[in-house]
């Protein structure tokens, strides 16, 4: 376990390299001109363009850029974002949390209502139970987000007036919270609300987490429920189950003990992805709810062409999605021993 | 001899979308105790249904539609399986009947040590037997180790199992399991199982036992797989082994030891057997009686010395003429192909293929006659005489 644990993570460091290289291929698709708008903060810089490549080496050879670029990346310098009129890297971290936040809160009910409806309806197949869960599933996925989200919008802050509102705090609370009474911990409302012990913001956060954490459990844990249901399916068929019940085993021992652990592999690749996908911001959700996050930014840095930051969104995908495969094949191993040694 | 099993009538169908298959059409067995009963035949004739019904472990969308499963449980009165609850059935799975199947790779599960797997049926079938055994290894250590310290760890453990023993599912025991360090309880259960299941396993001629509960079945040889589905079954010494082709998908070197060890079990322990195989061999080799199955039938069942010698039934004789044996001799097969069990022949199941078939067998299904003291046969042939 142990040298699988550690031949895993060394494992990232060449993907990383090759994330990156692909990211210098994308950005090397500019003329330097265009490179050095990630450079230049300032109006007055435009005059002298040209001074501006040569000191950032875009016009020298091709490997010579990539080290330059890199060093840059690793110092965390990724350009000057327009959109958020700062530096990317401050700019991601100034948005992040509020995705954090709202991954955190959808995602365990995504995974969890998934997981829960996927097994009942393989346990009941073919049952009314089955049909009508695989119906729900079959609407909540195909229903659009940003028509859903407006309709909830509609409904529980237009009819019930501001019963769940939309953006990430009220009024008061965000003035509150940005005074300097309030200690910043994390910057995700909800626990800094908790670690401060200011009871009436974390409820306000709450309040504006409701509708976008709705939204996201109907429409995705379709996916997770499918998959949950199917592998169930084919679990429930094989001979171990079988032996389990011929022990004595009685239903629930056999479902929660020999169905489910087996059942759960196919799902934990699906809800690492959706995790991810998740924390890369998401953009219809964040828009319509008016919600500050990455994928509020990056949707707003795609209509203003503000390349720095779509970069930077790319290069935090990338990495996100290295660390979540880490992550999913750590998970593995333990849930299954047979990979342990492969 | 006292019996032990007997299956009357016994009906299982299975509702698919083409149609319902009558997979076993009123079968008649009987096990008596300390004795093995082999069922041969072909492949998908019912064998493994016949099996699994005796269990009642058919899962939807097949279903036993009539029949009586008599068995005599605890060696007193004969019970009904089919007519009694889920909860008494768990008792008598594992416990008084156990099974052994096909594939040993797939009826182990991959997730769980092969330990964890045969101390399962410990837990489930000897729990109140573990819990004495546990109270008196603890006073043993009581009385040699009378540190003050220990002495009171050890009485407070007494008292949980003592307590677990009259209730196992109480709210208090529940509540404490959860706690750390005090649940260091649970430390005397684990070993217990443990030496159990390294009994076991020696009893089963597994080599450094110890060493092979800490595995994973996937890191185990087929043989050793096998001999692991085995002790899942022989755990809690059941009366009866249905063994449902146990040697088939092994190499004929292991499939030899399997079925010594079986052999040996069955002469150590009394144990009585009901061995599905379609080896013709093995029974000759390992049972007292034989029932030969078609299509959901059994068409002879005898004592398997009388049946080698005088096979009764067309389909038996067509079975033995088509077993290549040390002679030269053309090999026989039998012509035609195996029924659809949707539509089966009116009838005898197996006249279409019959060489001696008459009029009457594609009409009448015919009842079992006894040829001689212990030989049954069910053709219209010896009905007339």
């Amino acid at each position: 376990m142990k040298s699988y644990i550690i031949r895993r993570v060394l494992l990232v460091i060449p993907v990383l390299f090759g994330v990156s290289i692909i990211i210098f291929a994308i950005l090397s698709l500019f003329s330097p001109e265009q490179r050095a708008a990630t450079f230049i903060t300032d109006v007055r810089q435009l005059r002298d363009i040209q001074g501006v490549i040569r000191k950032h080496h875009l016009d020298a050879p091709i490997y010579m850029q990539y080290f330059s670029w890199i060093k840059e990346v690793l110092k965390g310098n990724l350009g000057w974002s327009k959109t958020a009129s700062r530096p990317v890297l401050e700019a991601f971290f100034y948005f992040l949390p509020n995705t954090v936040e709202l991954s955190l809160f959808s995602a365990p009910f995504i995974i969890l209502i998934g997981i829960y409806l996927g097994s009942t309806a393989a346990v009941h197949q073919d049952k009314s139970v089955d049909h009508i869960t695989r119906a729900i599933a079959i609407i909540g996925w195909s229903l659009p987000t940003f028509w859903f989200g407006l309709l909830l919008l509609m409904i529980f802050y237009g009819y019930f007036k501001g019963l769940f509102p939309p953006e990430s705090l009220g009024l008061n609370s965000s003035l509150y919270v940005n005074s300097k009474d309030f200690m910043r911990f994390t910057r995700i409302n909800t626990i800094d609300a908790l670690l401060n012990r200011e009871w009436w913001i974390f409820v306000d956060a709450l309040r504006h987490l409701v509708l976008p954490v709705i939204t996201l459990t109907v429409v995705q844990c379709a996916l997770v429920m499918r998959i949950m249901r199917s592998s169930m399916l084919e679990v429930l068929g094989r001979g171990y189950v079988i032996t389990a019940r011929a022990k004595g085993a009685d239903e629930k021992t056999v479902i929660k003990k020999h169905v489910r652990r087996n059942a759960m592999i196919p799902v934990i690749t699906v809800s690492g992805y959706l995790f991810a996908g998740l924390m890369n911001g998401v953009v219809i959700t964040e828009t319509i709810f008016n919600r500050k996050g990455l994928g509020w930014w990056w949707w707003r840095a795609a209509v203003q062409l503000d390349i720095p930051a779509i970069l930077g969104a790319v290069l935090f995908n990338g990495v996100l999605f290295v660390l979540t495969n880490l992550v999913i094949d750590l998970l593995y191993a333990y849930i299954d021993p047979r990979i342990r040694l492969g | 001899m006292r019996e032990l099993l007997k299956v009357q009538n016994l009906k299982t169908n299975f509702y698919t979308y083409e149609g319902i298959v009558r997979a076993l059409d009123g079968i008649d067995l009987d096990v008596k105790e300390g004795k093995t009963l082999g069922i041969v035949g072909e492949t998908g004739c019912g064998k493994s249904v016949t099996a699994l019904s005796i269990l009642r472990l058919i899962l939807p969308p097949g279903k036993i539609e009539s029949g009586k499963v008599l068995f005599w449980y605890k060696g007193e009165l004969s019970v009904d399986l089919l007519s009694k609850d889920e909860v008494f059935l768990r008792r008598v799975r594992g416990n008084e009947i156990s099974m052994i199947f096909q594939e040993a790779s797939s009826a182990l599960n991959p997730v769980y040590s092969v330990g964890e797997q045969i101390s399962e049926s410990f837990l489930l079938h000897q729990k109140r037997e573990l819990y004495k055994a546990i109270i008196e290894e603890i006073e043993k250590n009581m009385r040699e180790d009378n540190f003050f310290l220990k002495n009171f760890v050890y009485r407070f453990h007494k008292r949980i199992y003592k307590k677990m023993l009259e209730n196992s599912k109480s709210l208090r025991i529940r509540f404490i399991s959860l706690l750390p360090l005090i649940n260091r309880y649970k430390v005397w259960l684990k070993k217990e199982v443990s030496r159990r299941v390294v009994d076991i396993l020696t009893k089963l001629g597994v080599p450094d036992p110890q060493r092979i509960m800490e595995r994973y079945p996937h890191e185990l040889s087929g043989g050793m797989q096998q001999r692991i589905v085995i002790a899942i079954a022989l755990a809690c010494n059941p009366r009866l082994l249905i063994a449902d082709e146990p040697t088939s998908n092994l190499d004929v070197t292991i499939q030899a030891q399997i079925l010594d060890l079986i052999r040996r079990l069955k002469e150590n322990l009394g144990l009585s057997i009901l061995f599905i195989t379609h080896d013709l061999g093995v029974v000759a080799e390992l049972c007292d009686y034989v029932a030969v199955m078609y299509a959901g039938n059994i068409c002879e069942l005898a004592e398997v010395r009388k049946i080698f010698k005088n096979p009764s039934h067309p389909y038996t004789k067509a079975l033995m003429n088509s077993v290549p044996t040390l002679e030269e001799k053309k090999l026989e097969s039998i012509r035609g192909n195996v029924p659809n069990l949707i539509s089966p022949p009116e009838g005898c199941r197996f006249h279409p293929r019959c060489d001696y078939a008459t009029e009457i067998c594609a009409r009448v299904k015919p009842d079992m006659v006894e040829v001689e003291d212990n030989h049954w046969v069910s053709c219209h042939n010896f009905l007339r005489g």
